[in-house]
């Protein structure tokens, strides 16, 4: 190389790191929020109807409103300073329910708007509801809206024959017959509506045995997708459908190369049931939206302050497609704030929103949900200042905060338990099942494991639902569970098999299966494995079915022991442990369908006793939530349901 | 500048040569001294320097000393490295007091000592066989027998204590308790989180950090020095295209790999299928951090083995008919072993801290089994400002710190001895 | 000129050759490895999880998947959506996060070279006196400790007993020097350590015994003849550095809640989110590709001797 281009590389070297370095040193440095606070993993989404986690919640509850909303009513606790939260007014003026607990008529406020100033009115609620089960919007929570009629079925994509349908034809925007599918289901093609008179499937496919999953899911999917529908189009007036007057008779398909399809079949997205216009929802008018129920729920209000069944921006998300209507610059929200700024793994800043029809009393400005994960970082952070509320800290350090005046402990609707594969050996006998449950010292866990109060459960449901008794929880020695053990066949704990305990990566939950593990070891001489995964691949294991032993836990989605209860039912996707129970299933279905509420919370009471009995998974404690608050801060409330109204908070000034 | 230590001269000088009528004497003294002198082999050679050495001598030492403690944990006098005792002994600090073992009431040992439990299994066992022994059927005998033998393996009290003991380790065991029965060496370096004694855990994390160090380096010496010796040997068009492989393979993320394949392994199925070929996770723990290693490895090994390839004793090797694997493998490969051990000094460190990192990511090995990379994590988790619980993070820290250390050292001073550029310095 | 425009041209296209095999390993390992991106605390029916298949469109059979997605790479530098981020593009998650990593390596490694080659020259100009022996045992230490570990004692020293720097977080250039100091520290040792060496080595050399003798000072000699010739092994270690920088964030990016890449890309990897795993390892790729590629062009203008091909 020559000598002049070897001097002009050293200097454009040269160059180019003091540029890199001066890029590097450039930021826009950020004022800080009126109020900071841990918000664990990143946010995965901001649509309510595709969230899912606590730190989507903590941000979601902030920047909409829905009908109802959950906030502290009564004086606390004397002794836990616990608050109920209970159903109040917020988009909604006020409710009404029915006699028979089946209808309830919501009358709206007139001066709720969208953050962009579009008034919020009962047609918002239809189309977001509709949104939300809508089977391409794919709401995890969709279940939350299975009470009000046909919504499950339209969720499912179920149909049969004889059923008012709606077809979605082949037109949403950039769509030509010939074309692929366009993945936005929102603004949704021209629909059709009729009574679905016949489905022409060619033969399903033949799959092998070990087929995979996915494979199979595929196939089906594939095969679903040439079946030929024939329907009685009905006739429309100006607002309404004559269901009974048959315009035409037409068929539709979704994929016209199907060996079915005639001549002038029509390519439709599919056929659903017209969940939107069979009456579970009206709207009388703009400011009146009445919801007809097919059981009759006590906890229908819980439901209606919980995000899944918060409006969403019907203009905004049919101008920018998901996911784009998220984004910071899109995104229309109804809240007390908006969202100011989203970096990712970093933060999301929430901004008063001065349209909120509340806003006068709405006190911190600015709020910054922080990104992280780390317990350790996030009490570093509160003690040096930067954080002002920390909600997970280091289970070590859990004695030390305890004495302090700004660790706030509260019992939480939510369990930790140990699941249990009853289809695998040696935990298809019940005895064995029992025998484990027996031999595990809960109050040593409690008090030398996780240490912040959690109450060693004997049962599933936690305690402090009004108006529900637990059974009494498993109960026996340790020399019954020997003999358990001995009497299933396998005297002093020999000729066990062997069994793996699946955790999700977690100090604390490690902590907690190292001594589960020691425990069985020294009190029935049971050797068993640990495995820890990373949280994605856990729920795949479990849901696939194949552990021996898992952790669990769950925080009940609302204040009754329904939502703990209906995870074992037999047909439940939650049921991992493969638990069959006629008796149980029985219980639960009477109680559903159960108008009086004391009779309800009995039947359910006896399903949990049936669960103490077989033991489908073992409890171990009942959750508190752990707060670190700073002292300057105000309004802070401390709920089983753990959900704080950021709206409420109040700041000294004296910070 | 030292003095150099080659050889004792023994060359005939001018003088001696010019002296003309005693050629025949002198030819045969020189012949005779030539005989006495024994050559010093370049092993000798280095062997010598590096004895000059101390830091490095000092670190050969310890390391030595590691090993053998490593290897002969279980004879030590050490508490269990996983019995739990939540109730009494959290987070104690490094204290003198002292420890019987099996005392905590959680096992329900015999009057809390692991040697009267021990004393009253073994008896049961006794009564047990004796009453098996006037079984007159055999092959009922043989069932009773492998009853016991069931009973041994599921009730042993060394259970309750340590986990799963390979038979060299149990027979160790039980010599340690034959000779130091109840006694313990107390926590000095106090107790962890869930109550468990850290000097042991130590001690027995030594043993699985070591053996992943080494091993995994063993695998990674295997591919690299096989791989870069056939490319240098091989030279040309082979050797390009070898090397691109490798200039391809160092620009993949690896650690990506080995997240992928630690998840991929973990799965039941996969698990299972290479138990039963009896290789377990922890063992292709070991062969896929070897399998990362090698790169730079065979590097080195092609550069050395390139510039040796022209030298006369390939030469020979190559006209009397040596296949090219002999010459590779019996005349290049000792050739660049010196290279190839300074390297290896390097290795291990890096492979140790690597199993610390998956260890903090949570992809390191399973409880009860223990790590100083597991140890290190949970050190990390007990340091904050609000309690400062120092020896949890400071002892497995100063281990792993101090055997890294003398592994560079001593990869220094092997360099020195055996890098001939630094011969005579 | 002529020469190094062959050799980058000839470089790009074993950039291009290694991120198709990069891509085509990834694809694979993704596809063997067991388990579902779209597993939910909540389990998915298989109709609404089809659904989500098919908008990112890995209903179609793997080949099909293997040529779209690669497609869109080429013509778009489209690396698809996130399936785990949902309100965001692979594309999106790298330009937000690229800045922040890339910030942290740089004061890494601009620091790790500058500490660590006065460190090494020191000491091997004052060859066996205490500042020696003291410099290089911290080297070592350096090398000897993980930087889990060192960040964690760092931010106890310099944020609670010294407290002169944040906890945590990301926006000022005080929250950056901490966890650029914890990266670059190991880099820094090892560069003090080859330093050190290269300068004792060249310090041996004729050329600079000449310049000695003819009466340079000791100050020039050393930063003209002697320095030059000790670099090359540091030039060399740079390649390694630079993955190491980028393997270490992970770490950091953890203990000091940054927003970078490193995070995502555990992530991704250990929660299938099959498209930001297959863009991360493309992009790191590509980084330490170039990274390897500066680094021989480097040697070449370091020692005239070494030609590039």
């Amino acid at each position: 190389m020559p000598l002049e281009l070897r001097r002009a590389l050293v200097a454009v070297t040269l160059v180019i790191v003091v540029v890199a370095v001066l890029w590097a040193s450039r930021f826009d440095a950020m004022p800080p929020a009126d109020f900071s606070f841990q918000n664990g993993t990143d946010p995965k989404t901001l649509d309510p109807h595709r969230a899912t986690g606590q730190p989507e919640g903590h941000i979601l509850f902030n920047i909409f409103s829905g009908l109802l909303e959950a906030l502290p009513e009564g004086p606390p606790d004397p002794e836990t300073g616990v608050q109920a939260l209970t159903p109040q007014p917020s988009v909604a003026a006020g409710y009404e329910v029915s006699p028979d607990n089946m209808t309830y008529t919501f009358t709206l406020r007139r001066d709720a708007t969208w953050s962009d100033g579009v008034p919020i009115t009962s047609d918002d609620f239809v189309w977001s509801w509709t949104r939300m089960l809508h089977p391409e919007t794919a709401c995890e929570y969709n279940f939350q809206l299975f009470s009000l009629p046909y919504a499950e079925a339209y969720a499912t994509g179920v149909v049969d024959v004889g059923d008012r349908v709606e077809v979605e034809l082949w037109d949403r925007p950039g769509e030509t017959t010939t074309s692929e599918a366009n993945p936005q289901n929102f603004p949704r093609g021209t629909i059709v509506y009729g009574i679905l008179k016949e489905i022409a499937k060619p033969p399903e496919p033949s799959l092998p045995e070990n087929a995979s999953k996915e494979l199979i899911s595929s196939t089906t999917a594939k095969w679903q997708s040439s079946w030929v529908y024939t329907i009685d189009v009905a006739k429309r007036d100006a607002d309404d459908i004559l269901w009974d007057d048959v315009e035409s008779v037409e068929t539709f398909a979704s994929d016209l190369d199907s060996t079915l399809v005639q001549p002038d079949t029509r390519r439709a997205h599919g056929v659903l049931v017209a969940f939107d216009q069979l009456g579970a929802m009206e709207t009388p008018d703009p400011y009146t939206f009445i919801v007809h129920l097919k059981d009759p729920l006590p906890y229908f209000p819980f439901l209606a302050t919980y995000y899944p069944l918060f409006p969403v921006p019907r203009h905004c998300i049919e101008l920018h497609g998901k996911p784009m209507w998220t984004r910071p610059e899109n995104i229309v929200t109804n809240g007390p704030y908006r969202v100011g700024l989203r970096m990712l793994r970093d933060r999301v800043r929430l901004v008063k929103d001065p349209n909120w029809f509340n806003a006068d009393s709405v006190e911190v400005e600015t709020i910054d949900a922080m990104s992280i994960e780390s317990a350790n970082t996030a009490l570093n952070m509160y003690t040096t200042g930067e954080l002002d509320w920390v909600y997970d800290q280091p289970i070590t350090l859990i004695e030390e905060l305890k004495g302090r005046d700004d660790f706030h402990v509260a019992p939480q609707l939510a369990a930790y338990y140990y699941e249990l594969n009853t289809l695998r050996p040696p935990l298809d006998d019940v005895r064995v099942r029992r025998a484990l449950a027996l031999a595990i010292n809960r109050e040593q866990i409690v008090q030398e494991v996780t240490k912040a109060g959690q109450a060693p459960a004997y049962f599933l449901v936690p305690p402090g639902i009004a108006g529900y008794q637990s059974p009494p929880g498993i109960d026996g020695t340790l020399d019954e569970a020997k003999a358990l053990l001995a009497e299933a066949g396998y005297p002093g704990g020999r000729g066990i098999p062997k069994f793996t305990i699946l955790y999700n990566t977690n100090e604390a939950h490690r902590a907690v299966a190292e001594v589960i593990q020691q425990q069985w070891q020294n009190n029935l001489n049971i050797q068993v494995g640990l495995q820890n995964m990373e949280w994605g691949s856990f729920l795949d294991k479990r849901q696939q079915k194949r552990f021996d032993i898992s952790r669990a836990a769950w925080i009940g989605d609302y204040p009754d022991p329904n939502t703990f209860l209906d995870l074992w039912l037999s047909e439940s996707i939650q049921n991992n442990g493969s638990w069959v129970n006629e008796d149980y299933d029985r219980l639960l279905a009477e109680a559903a369908s159960e108008s009086d509420t004391t009779k309800r919370m009995s039947l359910l009471s006896q399903a949990e006793a049936i669960w103490v009995d077989e033991v489908p998974a073992i409890p171990i404690y009942h959750y508190v939530s752990k707060h670190l608050v700073k002292p300057y801060v105000n309004g802070f409330f401390l709920s089983p349901q753990d959900q704080h109204p950021l709206r409420l908070l109040r700041l000294e000034n004296s910070r | 500048m030292s003095v150099p230590d080659g050889p004792p001269s023994s060359a005939p000088t001018a003088t001696d040569a010019v002296v003309g009528g005693r050629n025949a004497a002198v030819l045969q003294q020189m012949l005779v001294e030539a005989r006495d002198v024994r050559g010093v082999s370049l092993w000798q050679d280095a062997w010598r320097r590096l004895r000059r050495n101390r830091p490095a001598m000092w670190s050969l030492w310890f390391l030595v000393l590691l090993g053998a403690v490593a290897f002969a944990v279980p004879l030590l006098p050490l508490q269990s490295p996983l019995d739990k005792d939540l109730d009494n002994r959290r987070f104690l600090a490094p204290t003198f007091g002292v420890v019987t073992m099996g005392s905590r009431p959680g096992l329900q040992f015999v009057d809390g000592k692991l040697t009267a439990q021990l004393a009253s299994f073994e008896g049961e066992i006794r009564d047990a066989e004796s009453e098996v022994a006037s079984i007159s059927d055999d092959s009922e005998r043989q069932q009773a027998l492998a009853k016991i033998n069931d009973r041994i393996n599921v009730e042993h009290p060394f259970n309750q204590l340590w986990n799963q003991l390979g038979p060299i380790s149990f027979a160790m065991c039980r010599v340690r308790v034959a000779i130091f029965g109840d006694y313990a060496i107390p926590s000095i370096f106090g107790t962890d989180q869930l109550g468990r004694d850290l000097l042991s855990r130590v001690f027995w994390g030594a043993r699985v950090s070591l053996i992943v160090g080494i091993v995994a380096t063993l695998v990674s010496l295997v591919i690299g020095v096989t791989y870069g010796a056939i490319a240098g040997y091989c030279g040309g068009f082979i050797d390009a295209a070898m090397m691109r492989i490798v200039d391809l393979l160092y620009s993949i993320p690896f650690i990506f790999v080995v997240i992928y394949l630690v998840t991929f392994l973990g799965e039941e199925k996969v698990k299972a299928k290479l138990e039963s070929v009896g290789i377990d996770q922890i063992t292709i723990f070991y062969i896929i951090i070897g399998a990362i290693y090698w790169l730079t490895m065979s590097r080195v090994v092609r550069g050395q083995v390139l510039s040796l390839r022209q030298e006369q004793f390939v030469e020979a090797a190559r006209t009397i008919g040596a296949s090219p694997m002999r010459i590779v493998f019996r005349h290049l490969v000792p050739n660049v072993l010196g290279i190839v051990i300074v390297y290896l000094t390097l290795t291990i460190p890096a492979v140790m801290l690597f199993e610390a990192f998956l260890s903090f990511l949570g992809l390191g090995v399973a409880p009860p089994d223990v790590s100083w990379g597991l140890l290190l994590n949970d050190g990390v988790e007990a340091l904050s400002s609000i309690r400062l619980f120092w020896w949890v993070v400071i002892f497995p820290g100063a281990a792993l710190a101090v055997t890294l250390f003398a592994l560079n050292f001593l990869g220094d001073g092997l360099r020195d001895a055996l890098d001939p550029k630094m011969k005579n310095r | 000129m002529k020469r190094l425009v062959g050799f980058l041209m000839r470089r790009f296209g074993w950039m291009v050759l290694t991120v198709w095999a990069v891509y085509t390993v990834s694809f694979i390992l993704i596809k063997l490895a067991p388990g579902s991106p779209f597993s939910a605390e909540r389990a998915v029916t298989p109709a609404i999880e089809q659904q989500l298949r098919a908008r990112y469109n890995l209903d179609a059979s793997p080949l099909r998947q293997y040529w779209d997605y690669l497609f869109g790479i080429v013509t778009r530098g489209d690396l698809g959506w996130s399936l785990k981020l949902e309100d965001y593009s692979v594309n999106q998650v790298i330009a937000e996060g690229f800045p922040v990593s890339a910030s942290l390596a740089v004061f890494a490694l601009v620091f790790a070279i500058v500490l660590g080659v006065t460190a090494g020259v020191i000491s091997a100009v004052y060859r066996g006196t205490v500042a020696d022996v003291s410099m290089m045992a911290t080297a070592v230490l350096g090398i000897a400790v993980p930087n889990f570990v060192l960040a964690s004692l760092a931010i106890l020293l310099f944020v609670f007993l010294i407290p002169i720097f944040p906890a945590a977080g990301w926006g000022t250039l005080r929250q950056v020097i901490l966890p650029a100091l914890c990266l670059g520290a190991p880099v820094a040792a090892y560069v003090a350590r080859l330093t050190r060496a290269g300068m004792l080595e060249s310090l041996m050399r004729e050329h600079v015994r000449t310049a000695f003798a003819k009466g340079l000072s000791k100050r020039t000699v050393i930063l003209r003849h002697v320095l030059p010739g000790a670099m090359l092994p540091v030039v060399s270690y740079l390649g390694p550095a630079t993955a190491g920088v980028l393997t270490g964030s992970l770490v950091l990016e953890k203990i000091f809640a940054l927003p970078g890449m490193g995070s995502h890309f555990i992530y991704a990897a250990t929660q299938r989110d099959t498209f930001l795993a297959t863009g991360m390892v493309l992009v790191y790729t590509v980084l330490l590709f170039t990274m390897n590629t500066l680094v021989d062009i480097a040697y070449a203008v370091i020692d005239p001797r070494v030609r590039l091909e």
